[in-house]
């Protein structure tokens, strides 16, 4: 048999490269309101080198709207299937996902409860309190696995996230019932919008990403481990608790991050890992970067239908993504289910 | 027990004519606006309502204190607070209106539903259901609360103050080709704008103005692209303002790449009261007032600028 490489040549990063800047460029070039092909390369290259850009409506559509969304989309897409992937790794479960693990309806309660109480003056306040959440949320969820079950397994993590997010859940119903005048806000919240999005959002997502993105990106060789068993990833030296713990923390701070910025949006996580380990395989060395493109990739194309298919109307990303995923999860689990026994 | 038996008899053949004789002519017979007929021995005297634009003319005609139950969200005006508060909308709480005792309860038909309706009714409390959508609605609304409670000639006269505020605006604005564009949020949470078939279309066109989304239908969520395209002339923000961070108005003229629109640069931009401008009631011609006294007090100063 072949060997294969464990990392990408560089030339299968210049291919992701590439797919990435050219679907950002499409995003940016296509959208409710036309604009010509060269309006929009020339306010994209005059806002690059920071050279006078005639004042028009073109300029203020490309580059105060439509790039920082798009920036924003794509990192969000990176960050949830990163997180997808790598949590998919972690507890070997086909199905984990920062939904699964009941992190982001953490991160989702953080939020309200900041709406709710009137801390909202910038968006600061809903994205601390939806990162400490987060946070809360993840170890509150291990400290009851880890009462349970001193080994943190596996399936009692889902287990506890599974029912951890349906008593969030009821917990945001009884916080609207009572939220009175500011019900609209909140019930506005948890439909999720990205309008809003600008550069400093993206320049968080992007600091973020770089810091808990790295630290997961470090982790392959232990994700890899993991892979094949708690007990083998034992044997041959990996600390795992001490593993686990930092991969969940990188893990809860970039989905508290995320839907903070960009509300719950749901099956990128889970579907575009399975997605990229259909290109890419199952070493984590390869997989999470490729997991990272796609997350990005996907999520930019999703964000275009949203917003370009019903104009002057713009769709709730995550329908998009709901149909779009949920049909695609299916699809790859008949495949795999076809091609081997994968027991989950 | 036999006598007992013919007593009861009787009593039942007496009581038969009367009962008759209440069916044929009742005093008040109304035609809500699902068009089924409630008809009732007198005007009404214990009303429950669930809609806030409900509660709202009731009040305007005078029968605050026919009032003895309130939907969560009737909140105007200030002398119904005192109401007990019954649960609306598809959590209606069919008990609590009953324990009540009301004779009639005014429903919209937008969350309830129609067996909550039947269980009403089956519980003989009479349901009238009203569902304004525009101001002609509102005026059938009017009438038919004015009829149930036997204020027919009250109803008549804020129908007609109503009217004649509209049509007096009517006359005095003209038709301009300027554009309003009317969201109800915050960017942050998504531009929901007021499109076709909604009050606030009505109001800016008896305003003269066209709204800028027409071609949207009711509420939808329109791209943020669209809106610095369509470059409205006046934009009317009904968020609501809790006393911290930027005003609705401060933060609508903050958003990056809004700076060019023609709304911005002029400060055509207004904070209408919510409840106001959206409810099927007799406020619509106060909502309609400020709607105008903010295009005009604008446009009165822009020579001077």
């Amino acid at each position: 048999m072949k060997k294969h490489r464990e990392h990408f040549s560089a030339g299968a990063y210049g291919l992701f490269i590439l797919a990435f800047v050219g679907t950002a460029l499409l995003c940016v070039c296509l959208g409710s309101v036309p604009i010509s092909l060269r309006d929009t390369v020339a306010c994209l290259w005059n806002g690059l080198w920071g050279t006078e850009i005639p004042a028009g409506i073109a300029k203020n559509i490309i580059l105060n709207v439509r790039l920082p969304r798009v920036l924003n989309v794509a990192l969000c897409g990176a960050a949830l299937s990163l997180c997808g992937a790598a949590m998919q790794g972690l507890l070997q479960n086909p199905l984990a996902d920062g939904s699964t693990l009941g992190v982001s309806s953490g991160a989702s309660l953080g939020a309200v409860i900041a709406l709710a109480l009137g801390v909202t003056g910038a968006s600061g306040g809903v994205m601390g309190m939806a990162m400490g959440f987060a946070f809360l949320s993840l170890l509150l969820i291990l400290g009851l696995a880890y009462a349970l079950d001193k080994s943190l397994s596996t399936n009692s993590i889902i287990l506890i996230g599974v029912i951890y997010s349906m008593f969030v859940s009821s917990i945001l119903t009884l916080i609207i019932s009572f939220s009175g005048e500011k019900l609209r806000t909140i019930t506005f919240w948890t439909m999720g919008s990205l309008s809003g999005t600008n550069y400093g959002h993206a320049g968080l997502l992007s600091l973020f990403l770089a810091l808990c993105g790295g630290v997961i990106l470090g982790h392959a060789r232990e994700l890899n481990a993991f892979a094949m068993g708690e007990d083998n990833a034992r044997h041959i030296g990996v600390n795992i608790r001490r593993v686990k713990l930092t991969i969940l923390i990188a893990v809860s701070v970039l989905i508290g991050v995320c839907v903070s910025i960009a509300g719950n949006i749901g099956f990128v996580g889970l579907v575009i890992p399975h997605m990229a380990r259909m290109i890419a395989g199952p070493n984590h060395k390869r997989l999470l970067p490729a997991s990272l493109f796609s997350g990005a990739v996907f999520l930019m194309l999703c964000d275009l239908a949203a917003r370009t298919v019903l104009s002057p109307i713009e769709l709730n990303i995550g329908v998009v993504t709901s149909l779009v995923g949920a049909i695609a999860f299916v699809t790859i689990f008949y495949r795999a289910g076809k091609g081997r026994d994968r027991g989950c | 027990m036999s006598r007992k038996t013919v007593a009861l008899f009787l009593c039942l053949l007496l009581a038969l004519p009367m009962t008759g004789a209440l069916a044929e002519e009742p005093a008040v017979v109304v035609t809500d606006m699902y068009g089924r007929e409630i008809a009732l021995a007198a005007p009404a005297q214990r009303v429950v309502a669930l809609t806030a634009a409900d509660c709202e003319i009731l009040c305007a005609l005078g029968c605050g204190d026919a009032l003895v139950g309130r939907g969560e969200y009737c909140d105007y005006p200030e002398s119904i607070l005192a109401v007990p508060v019954v649960q609306s909308g598809a959590e209606t709480n069919i008990e609590e209106i009953l324990a009540l005792e009301p004779q009639v309860v005014l429903m919209g038909d937008m969350a309830q539903s129609r067996d909550q309706v039947d269980m009403l009714e089956q519980n003989g409390v009479k349901v009238v259901v009203s569902n304004a959508e525009d101001i002609a609605g509102t005026y059938t609304a009017i009438r038919m609360i004015g009829q149930l409670m036997g204020k027919d000639a009250e109803a008549e006269a804020l129908i007609a103050d109503m009217q004649a505020t509209f049509d007096d605006i009517r006359a005095k604005s003209e038709n301009t080709s300027k554009t309003v564009y009317f969201e109800v949020s915050p960017l942050e949470w998504g531009l929901w704008a007021a499109g076709k078939n909604t009050f606030m279309d009505e109001l800016a066109g008896i305003c003269g103005l066209t709204n800028a989304f027409a071609d949207v239908e009711g509420w939808g969520e329109v791209s943020q692209e669209q809106v610095i395209a369509r470059d409205p002339d006046y934009i009317v923000t009904t968020t609501l303002y809790y006393g911290e961070g930027p005003t609705p108005v401060e933060e609508v003229m903050s958003r990056a790449g809004w700076e060019g629109m023609k709304a911005i640069q002029s400060g055509r931009v207004y904070n209408a009261d919510s409840n106001a401008v959206s409810r099927p009631g007799p406020r619509l011609k106060d909502a309609v007032l400020e709607l105008y006294n903010f295009i005009n007090g604008t446009d009165a100063e822009e020579p001077a600028a």
